[in-house]
């Protein structure tokens, strides 16, 4: 199953955390830290599995126990870089890493559907969306959805999709308008 | 006041650029506020906002009070969800289909046993609603629930087949379901055989790539059951491999078909021939394919769960995946190291092991520094900073974004791991596979140099009083273990090993070896300490190893390193001055006399350690450098005598005879297992019926010994006086036994069977020795020659003969006829001719007695470090599944049948306890009529009334289970009061003061109560 979804950017700022157990906050901050410290230091062409971040890594280092209570335990790491964004899912290893890569994929194509042309500041003014998008691929940690229309037709349903504010226009950022409020 | 909402709060903390933190602060304040105030809609959005600042770490459950009150307005679509379980119950069963789903997706956030118990009944039916997006994510959250509360699956399961073997059933439903059923697949494969012929149709229906993943996934748990199943799989798997366009279902099918043993299962017929040959190839492709890393990391994860059955298999493909241990990717290096480890033979060894150095060497260390700053929430949490620069957020993320590549220096872990993984490859199976022990000396002094800086310093050594291991800080001792076990088993290099501690000790190289300012490295230094001792007469340059030991600087090294510093000190001492067999001359005398000052000044603060090991041994080598020193400047030289004067006796024999025995030989660790329990061990027996009786007399001994203790023991203890009589007899009972009763009630032995004649007492004396004549542990009381040292002479001619060491029962250790044992070769297996030519190196093995190998002790250990290892963080518990089975038709039915009749039951009960609080209720009252009687000030209940409206929009939200909590609440304060009403009568004048401000609060919580159910009962009207 799935463990955990995160997403940030490329300086460690959250845009979405989801995890599916409950998790203490100050943990949840320095899992994310923890992971945004492994995967920054990847180079491009690296693959898209990360090692376990040390918060995660079973307690025996020197023997990995191929026994069945390991199925329980987050033992795999998936992440995808979009431009200003890391992606990443934590899952346990009844998952399919490459399977995993394409559930990115169609997360991240059902919100460039629903926001045309997604960016991170889309992402940033409606993370409730973000969030309305992922449960309607993953529920309670278990792929409910993999097609991309259902996953958009399923949140268009829920309610109209705001883009971020008028003034947020495109035009209007690059000038460096919020320097001046 | 300015009131935000979401937009704005987001807006205003990117236009806060540099003071964050203060703007969030400030937000926080205003959303208390906001929260505590009457408009719902400000609440929802204050909560919004909440809920955004948690993402950054700001703790939001304080709020959860106003979350409750938010979900309970009549207003929909405040957005924000969390718990109250009879609003998930009534939202369950809303018409509006948004709403049942946000219900869905909140449940298994929050869903606990008693929750899942009483949601089970919503949930079930919405199994069947018209919407197949409601179904299936409720499948979903029943497979949650199942996981807190097993029972869910048995009115569930049969409900969830039937929508699986439904074939009009929606498809993405199905799917869901087959995600689910693979997640409970691999708890109770047996349980899902039966589904077996319906999984086969969706997988060669082929129509959905990510449901048949989890198909094959699901299959590989149930093709261990199942035999037939394999000739069933084997051709669409096989056409599934040739055809498929996707990369993922290909990899998953390999996978399948090695994790469900479909390999070993169709070995030899011709079909299985080819698949295996098929996927290994497959898999070898993966790797050498250009620009895809990805498949690289999966194939090797593969090929890692094929080694244990096919390692013939894997190595045949050595070439490609030794390539992947210099791949750029760390994550397919730790792959491969994982692989590489089985593959390692006696050829291929060096060559590996050389190729990961010089990895290690090329690649820079981290520095622990950077790694700390990107750790910003390990110090204060992640704060939203405001955004760097808004061109690159409008980038849209869908292009994938190349940043300048540049190779990153090495991970602590990935280094340690990296050492861990060289220590293994080479000591496996007691060097089996190791040609050129010189060289490997050579390597793991390399290896110190390449440990990662531990992250804690402080904490460093720590792990030795609190057996917790962090691979990071620990591999060091590790290599110094290492070291140790080749110094020990491999005589012919222990010259070599000597040396190798000694530059490892010697204080010069301490910068070279160890970095400053960390302690990186440092762990070795036990060892190597410990060898030096022990192999002191080999060490190249015996007086730099004990002046770089003894030097003040080593005193502020960790106390386990410092308690093995201590212990070899002497023995380097020892055979410094045993060295000069020759005449006992000045120089002799000054340079020992210098030695024994120097040592003695190292010891002397020693003596106040902090540490009880360091702080004991300091004392006793303190003592015996003392008499050195004294043995040392007292004993004339020759030539103050004018003829040949011989070295004291302590030089040349007490104090080497001190560290010269036995040779200290390896032993299993299940050896001391296999040591025969002698027949006539009792250990129930106490050793001093009047144990108790002389501590206490200590105690009170050492009371007038210390004085500083009496403040302590003022306050502290229990007064001895009282512990005494307990134990105390009448003295008169004490002088008329004899006086050596605590002796002669045995220790061990039961007084009837000891043998009391003295013929039988030599006899066995006799067989005793004879057995034990060997036995470096024994002392033997007539042997006066040989290893029977000048200082246990001593103590035998002051002990007198009558100590009887028989007495003493020593265990017996059979270690073969004359220790031909211990130098046992290992029969060395190598198949392959050395490339080079071998060196032979003799290899102790492990000492044990009888045949159980260690395994069994290490089998139990692991298992039982299994079952104590802490569940990681994150993990679901899937375990209370497995006591379940849903394999039987008939008990499944009877038992959802009894699953209701108890909630039927449960109801009842239910019903019950509001009957009982009602009652409760009508008590309370007349009680608190009685109360009134009194005359009580009128507008106290009146204010409490206020009160009381306050409380009731609180109550709302609550559960009928928290009246039955109340119930017993109000029993016990119905108790109180009516005892006090009791008083009251007692002593109504005097009383009656006080008892005024009592009641003023009494009857209000009465009062209170009642309010509860009234509100309880509207609810139920509504």
């Amino acid at each position: 199953m799935i463990n955990a979804v995160l997403v940030f950017n490329n300086n460690g700022q959250p845009r979405l955390t989801k995890f599916y157990t409950q998790l203490d906050t100050s943990v949840q901050q320095r899992l994310l830290s923890e992971i945004f410290t492994l995967v920054a230091a990847r180079p491009p062409s690296s693959c898209n599995f990360l090692p376990l971040p040390p918060l995660l890594a079973p307690a025996s280092s020197s023997s990995t126990p191929s026994s069945q209570e390991s199925n329980d335990a987050p033992s795999l790491v998936t992440y995808r870089h979009y431009a200003t964004l890391y992606f990443i899912v934590i899952s346990t290893s009844t998952e399919s890493p490459l399977a995993l890569l394409d559930l990115i994929q169609v997360y991240v194509e059902a919100l460039d559907r629903l926001f045309e042309n997604v960016c991170e500041l889309d992402l940033i003014f409606n993370f409730e969306t973000l969030h309305a998008v992922l449960a309607e691929m993953i529920v309670g940690g278990v792929v409910v959805e993999t097609g991309l229309d259902k996953v958009v037709e399923g949140v268009r349903s829920q309610g109209r999709v705001a883009k971020r504010p008028v003034n947020e226009s495109r035009g209007g950022l690059s000038q460096g308008i919020w320097a001046g409020r | 006041m300015f009131e935000k909402d979401i937009y704005q709060l987001i807006r205003g903390l990117r236009a806060h650029k540099g003071n964050e933190r203060e703007y969030i602060q400030k937000a926080l304040q205003e959303c208390r506020i906001e929260v505590k105030g009457q408009d719902m809609d400000q609440k929802a959005t204050a909560l919004l906002k909440l809920i955004y600042l948690e993402m950054f770490g700001h703790d939001m459950s304080w709020a959860s009070f106003n979350v409750l009150e938010v979900m309970s307005s009549a207003k929909p679509d405040t957005e924000v969800l969390m718990l109250a379980e009879n609003m998930l119950k009534k939202d369950l069963g809303s018409p509006d289909k948004a709403t049942i789903a946000l219900v869905l997706t909140t449940i298994p956030h929050v869903i606990n046993p008693s929750m899942a118990n009483s949601l089970l009944a919503d949930l079930l039916p919405r199994m069947s609603h018209s919407h197949p997006a409601i179904r299936k994510k409720t499948i979903v959250t029943l497979y949650r629930l199942a996981l807190v509360y097993p029972e869910t699956l048995r009115p569930a399961w049969p409900k969830i087949k039937d929508r699986l073997l439904d074939e009009t059933e929606d498809a993405s439903v199905t799917a869901a379901i087959i995600n689910v059923v693979c997640e409970l697949g691999w708890r109770r494969p047996q349980d899902f055989l039966p589904l077996a012929p319906r999984l086969f149709e969706l997988l060669t229906a082929d129509k959905n790539n990510w449901m048949a993943i989890k198909i094959i996934k699901l299959f590989s748990t149930l093709t261990p059951l199942e035999p037939r199943l394999v000739k069933k799989l084997l051709p669409p798997l096989t056409s599934i491999i040739k055809t498929t366009p996707a990369m993922s279902l290909l990899y998953e099918c390999i996978n399948g078909i090695i994790q469900g043993g479909i390999m070993e299962a169709a070995e030899g017929t011709t079909e299985g021939d080819e698949v295996a040959r098929l996927c290994v190839n497959k898999l070898r492709a993966m790797l050498v394919v250009e620009g895809d890393p990805n498949l690289r990391y999966v194939a090797l994860l593969a090929f890692a769960k094929i080694t244990a059955s096919h390692a013939d298999l894997v190595s045949q493909h050595s070439d490609v995946i030794l390539e992947c241990i210099d791949d750029a990717d760390i994550s397919i290096r730790t792959r491969a190291l994982d692989l590489v480890v089985g593959m390692i033979n006696a050829n291929n060894l060096q060559g590996v092991v050389e190729r990961l150095l010089r990895q290690l060497k090329t690649a820079g260390k981290a520095p622990t520094e950077s790694d700390i700053s990107h750790d910003r929430g390990m110090h204060e949490g992640i704060e939203p900073l405001a955004d760097e620069d808004d061109e690159d957020m409008q980038a849209t993320i869908k292009s994938k974004q190349q940043n300048t590549a540049q190779a990153p220096p090495l991970p602590n872990d990935y280094r340690a791991s990296v050492i861990e993984r060289i220590l293994e490859m080479c000591s496996r199976d007691t060097y089996a596979r190791m040609n050129d022990f010189e060289w490997y000396i050579g390597v793991l002094v390399d290896l110190v140099k390449q440990c990662p800086a531990s992250v804690a310093s402080g904490g460093f050594g720590a792990h030795h009083q609190h057996g917790l291991a962090d691979a990071s800080t620990f591999v060091a001792d590790r290599v110094g273990d290492e070291l140790l076990n080749v110094a020990v088993r491999v005589k012919a290099v222990r010259p070599e090993a000597a040396a190798a501690a000694q530059s490892l000790l010697l204080l010069d190289q301490r910068e070279q070896i160890y970095p400053t300012g960390s302690s990186a490295g440092q762990g070795v230094l036990s060892a190597a300490a410990f060898i030096a001792g022990e192999y002191a007469s080999m060490l190249p340059d015996t007086d730099a190893v004990l002046t770089s030991l003894a030097h003040t600087s080593s005193a502020n090294l960790p106390a386990p390193t410092l308690a093995s510093y201590l212990q070899a000190i002497p023995k380097v001492f020892a055979v410094l001055v045993a060295q000069h067999q020759g005449a006992w001359t000045e120089s002799q005398q000054n340079n020992t006399t210098l030695l024994t000052a120097r040592v003695i000044h190292f010891l002397e603060p020693l003596v106040h350690h902090a540490n009880l090991e360091v702080q004991e041994r300091a004392v006793e080598y303190l003592d015996l450098m003392r008499l050195a020193a004294e043995a040392a400047s007292s004993e004339q030289t020759g030539s103050d005598s004018g003829g040949y004067t011989a070295p004291p006796l302590l030089f040349t024999q007490a104090i080497p005879a001190l560290f010269t025995g036995m040779e200290l030989n390896p032993v299993a660790a299940a050896a001391l297992r296999n040591v025969p329990t002698p027949a006539e061990l009792d250990l129930n027996t106490p050793i001093n019926s009047n144990l108790q009786m002389l501590l206490v007399q200590a105690e009170l001994d050492t009371d007038f010994d210390d004085d500083a203790n009496d403040v302590y023991q003022f306050y502290n203890e229990k007064p001895s006086a009282v512990a005494v009589s307990s134990q105390q007899r009448p003295a008169a009972e004490l002088l008329g036994e004899p006086t050596g009763s605590s002796r002669s009630s045995s220790y061990q032995q039961d007084p009837d069977v000891e043998p009391t004649d003295r013929d039988a007492m030599l006899r066995k004396k006799a067989e005793r020795r004879d057995r034990n004549r060997d036995d470096p542990y024994y002392i033997n009381p007539d042997r006066a020659s040989g290893r029977s040292t000048p200082i246990h002479n001593i103590l035998r001619n002051a002990n007198g003969e009558e100590l009887d060491v028989d007495a003493i029962p020593v265990m017996e250790l059979k270690l073969g006829d004359s220790g031909s044992e211990a130098n046992r070769p290992v029969p060395t297996k190598r198949a392959p001719p050395a490339r080079k030519p071998k060196k032979h190196f003799e290899i102790a093995g492990d000492e044990t007695l009888g045949d159980q190998t260690s395994t069994s002790l290490s089998a139990s250990l692991s298992k039982s470090m299994l079952s104590r290892s802490q569940k990681s963080l994150l993990q679901v518990d899937s375990s209370g599944l497995s006591a379940l089975s849903l394999s039987d038709n008939s008990t499944r039915n009877s038992a959802s049948q009894i699953d209701i009749e108890r909630r039927q039951a449960e109801e009842d009960e239910m019903s019950k306890a509001i009957k009982e609080v009602e009652r409760l209720r009508l008590e309370m009252q007349r009680a608190q009529e009685g109360i009134r009687l009194r005359d009580m000030p009128e507008e106290g209940t009146m204010v409490k009334r206020k009160k009381k409206k306050k409380a009731r929009v609180e109550l709302l939200g609550d559960e009928a289970e928290a009246t039955k909590g109340e119930a017993d609440e109000v029993t016990t304060k119905k108790k109180k009061k009516k005892k006090r009403k009791e008083d009251d009568v007692a002593e109504p004048i005097a009383a009656q003061q006080d008892e005024g401000t009592d009641a003023e609060t009494a009857p209000t919580k009465t009062k209170r109560k009642k309010k509860r159910l009234v509100t309880l009962d509207d609810d139920a009207v509504e």
